[in-house]
């Protein structure tokens, strides 16, 4: 749930997000979509703790996640909660194997050795890479990039999951994969958040959300908006 | 005559062993939009790197303009064709995003008040005017990714090769992008579009050559000829 | 000979410890060969160490000439009018010094020998703070992405269209001098977003870690250790009485 978020670059300065609020159920999957430059990638960035812990710039409002705020999380605690996966997948990896990667989120959260091996196990299979395991990351396609970084974060098998610009540097192929996990998620009571510029690609949502210039425009279920053709087509294909 | 030919070219990774690309024959002229299409890892973008000499095939030959490419020196190459990377990281360099697009220009010796012009021309079209003095690479990636794009552009090469140019782009900037690739098309032009965004190939590519596992599946053919698959 | 990464890490710093302490171009000499013996008995060929060590050779060079001519003594073997140039002291300086640098990085090569995460792993099992272990490895990962980046934008620049060998001199110092900054800021980007996507999986969350592997150390290795040590600090103790 976000309550009332604000987020300035710095004080005095334009205002990237104004005033958002919004609340997304377990097992839900929600989109974010709007034009470049929207304040989508900021917006995740609020919720994962990265920019009230990372970053400068003034940040008022709550954001709170199974009940708890955000801001009062230890910085990596978070990692419990919400999983990230940004869109370079290039400036994520950094693992000498596609199988240390993974391991990497179970590690830090100091499970035993056997449970961590079962997580790689169960994400290498879901996402269908158990070919890549012995696989140096840096050395991959895009596309295998991709699936990788966001394997990273599903061996945290957090209750939020969100996504930046997962779907574009997928293929065909890529994209049904990663949907069909995104539903089996869904179907295991986690929340998705996703952003995305094809809307094609995310079919399967349950709730939309448009935002223009900071702004949160519209928030509804899926087919509504997408049936209102005009809103639409006029926020986000200006025809 | 072929702008670009690509004879029985084929390129193994130093370091992995199997071949990327095997026996690859292809001819581009400066007057189609051709597309490269292929599932992930089938070798895409390593076949563009190969002509733009990047990287050298392991066989076969690469004739650019008629001549061998390994005749060129990268920089002749840059001033032919114009290539846009996936990862618009890889290309931004300088300090703001006028420098940035006014790069090549400024290079080459035009005059202040005309890279100026087209500086103030690019920023426009592609709606970057408000980023003018910003480091490139604060901005976002869909951002990112256009000016990327309006600095190849600026440049104004005889042929273009775009490695995923819609990756990071909405609906509503995909079809601007498309509607200036084609003007420019229209002007003599040739390009290479590799995507997965089969919307848009569909919309921009005369011609389609599919790519798997390193060898071309398919080829609809140079206008006028009739498609012929392998 | 499956070593564990923490022998040849002892290995590495006895050689490069003998190899610093040694004066003479003779003992310096016997280091080195000791070096490409070891390395060639972990598989490394002749040929392979050679292209290794050739990115050096022009420091190597530079060092050479000004060790002779700096650091004079002895026989004066040329001259130039009443200048010496070269002299037996300088020669045998300039060596010394060369062979110093080859062999401290052909020792360095033992570390392409194993990943980052057995170096990790290794350090750990010694009780080093792992972020300690982590921040040696992602700077050591970080070089090849700078030299990359580097790559990326002289490759960038020049598809847009700049003839780099024609560029004189001065425009070319300029130009890199104007690249660099953001070369070098791009990479501290880059650095950060790194930083905080392992934080978002939960980096540090934790003041320890579990791993998904543990490293053993074998006879063998046990053996290796004790015979590079104490060999070692017999040698030291030779070389100051």
């Amino acid at each position: 749930m976000v309550r009332g978020l604000t987020y300035q670059y710095r004080p005095g300065g334009p205002f990237i997000l104004k005033n958002i609020n919004f609340q997304a159920a377990r097992g839900e999957i929600v989109v974010v979509a709007g034009l470049s430059g929207c304040g989508k990638s900021t917006l995740c960035f609020c919720l994962c703790g990265a920019i009230r812990h990372n970053r400068d710039g003034v940040l008022a409002g709550e954001v709170l996640i199974n009940g708890k705020n955000v801001r009062e999380l230890r910085a990596a605690g978070l990692a419990l909660e919400v999983g990230m996966v940004f869109q370079d997948p290039d400036t994520q990896l950094f693992s000498p194997t596609v199988e240390d990667e993974i391991a990497f989120a179970p590690e830090n959260l100091c499970l035993p050795p056997d449970r961590i091996r079962e997580r790689v196990e169960h994400v290498l299979e879901l996402l269908g890479i158990a070919a890549l395991r012995e696989a140096n990351p840096y050395r991959l396609s895009g596309g295998e990039k991709h699936l990788v970084a966001l394997a990273s974060v599903l061996a945290l098998d957090p209750p939020v999951l969100l996504l930046d610009e997962v779907m574009s540097g997928l293929d065909g192929a890529g994209r049904k994969k990663v949907a069909a996990v995104l539903e089996r998620l869904r179907g295991a009571g986690k929340t998705i958040i996703a952003v995305e510029h094809d809307l094609e690609a995310v079919d399967f949502a349950d709730r939309l959300m448009v935002m223009e210039k900071g702004a949160l425009l519209r928030y509804d279920r899926a087919e509504t908006l997408l049936a209102d053709r005009d809103f639409m087509g006029e926020k986000l294909w200006h025809s | 005559m072929a702008f670009l030919e690509l004879n029985r070219v084929s390129f193994a990774y130093p370091k992995r062993g199997r071949s990327a690309l095997t026996e690859i024959d292809l001819a581009l002229g400066r007057d189609e939009i051709t597309a490269i299409v292929g599932p992930n890892g089938s070798g895409k973008t390593t076949l563009t790197k190969l002509m733009i000499g990047v990287l050298q095939p392991s066989g076969g030959q690469i004739l650019l303009d008629g001549r061998p490419l390994a005749g060129y020196s990268l920089g002749e190459i840059g001033r032919r064709v114009g290539y846009v990377f996936q990862n618009p990281d890889l290309q931004l360099f300088c300090g703001t995003v006028a420098e940035e697009i006014g790069f090549g220009l400024t290079n080459r010796g035009y005059k202040p008040e005309m890279v100026e012009e087209r500086v103030q021309f690019y920023l426009d079209y592609f709606e970057l005017g408000s980023y003018r003095h910003v480091f490139p690479l604060h901005l976002s990636r869909g951002e990112k990714q256009r000016l990327a794009i309006a600095a190849v552009l600026a440049n104004e090469p005889l042929f273009l090769i775009l490695d995923e140019p819609t990756t990071g782009l909405d609906a509503y900037r995909k079809k601007l992008l498309a509607d200036y690739l084609q003007k420019i098309a229209r002007l003599g032009r040739g390009m290479i579009l590799v995507s997965h965004d089969e919307p848009f190939v569909g919309r921009m590519a005369e011609r389609v050559v599919t790519l798997k596992d390193g060898r071309i599946q398919s080829d609809s053919g140079r206008k006028g000829n009739t498609a012929h698959e392998s | 000979m499956n070593l564990d990464p923490r022998t040849k890490m002892v290995m590495v710093v006895c050689l490069s410890g003998l190899a610093l302490l040694y004066n003479t171009p003779g003992q310096l000499l016997l280091v080195f060969a000791v070096t490409v013996a070891l390395l060639m008995i972990f598989h490394f060929e002749l040929g392979v160490i050679r292209d290794y060590l050739k990115p050096f050779l022009s420091l190597m060079l530079f060092l050479l000439v000004i060790q002779c001519v700096f650091s004079p003594g002895g026989k004066v073997l040329v001259a130039a009018g009443p200048v010496p140039l070269i002299t037996a002291g300088g020669l045998s300086t300039g060596v010394s010094a060369v062979l110093r640098i080859m062999t401290v990085a052909a020792a360095a090569m033992l570390f392409t020998t194993f990943s980052s995460r057995d170096f990790i792993l290794g350090l750990v099992q010694w009780k080093v703070p792992y972020e300690l272990a982590f921040m040696v490895s992602i700077a050591l990962r970080f070089l090849p992405v700078f030299r990359d980046e580097l790559g990326n934008v002289v490759t960038a620049v020049q598809l847009r269209g700049v003839e780099l060998k024609k560029v004189p001199w001065r425009e070319k110092m300029a130009l890199y001098r104007r690249l660099f900054f953001p070369v070098v800021y791009g990479t501290m980007l880059k650095a950060r977003q790194l930083a905080v996507s392992m934080e978002a999986r939960g980096f540090r969350v934790y003041p320890r870690r579990t791993y998904l592997r543990r490293l053993n150390l074998l006879g063998a290795d046990i053996a290796v250790m004790l015979v590079c040590l104490v060999s070692t600090i017999m040698l030291i103790a030779l070389h100051f009485t």
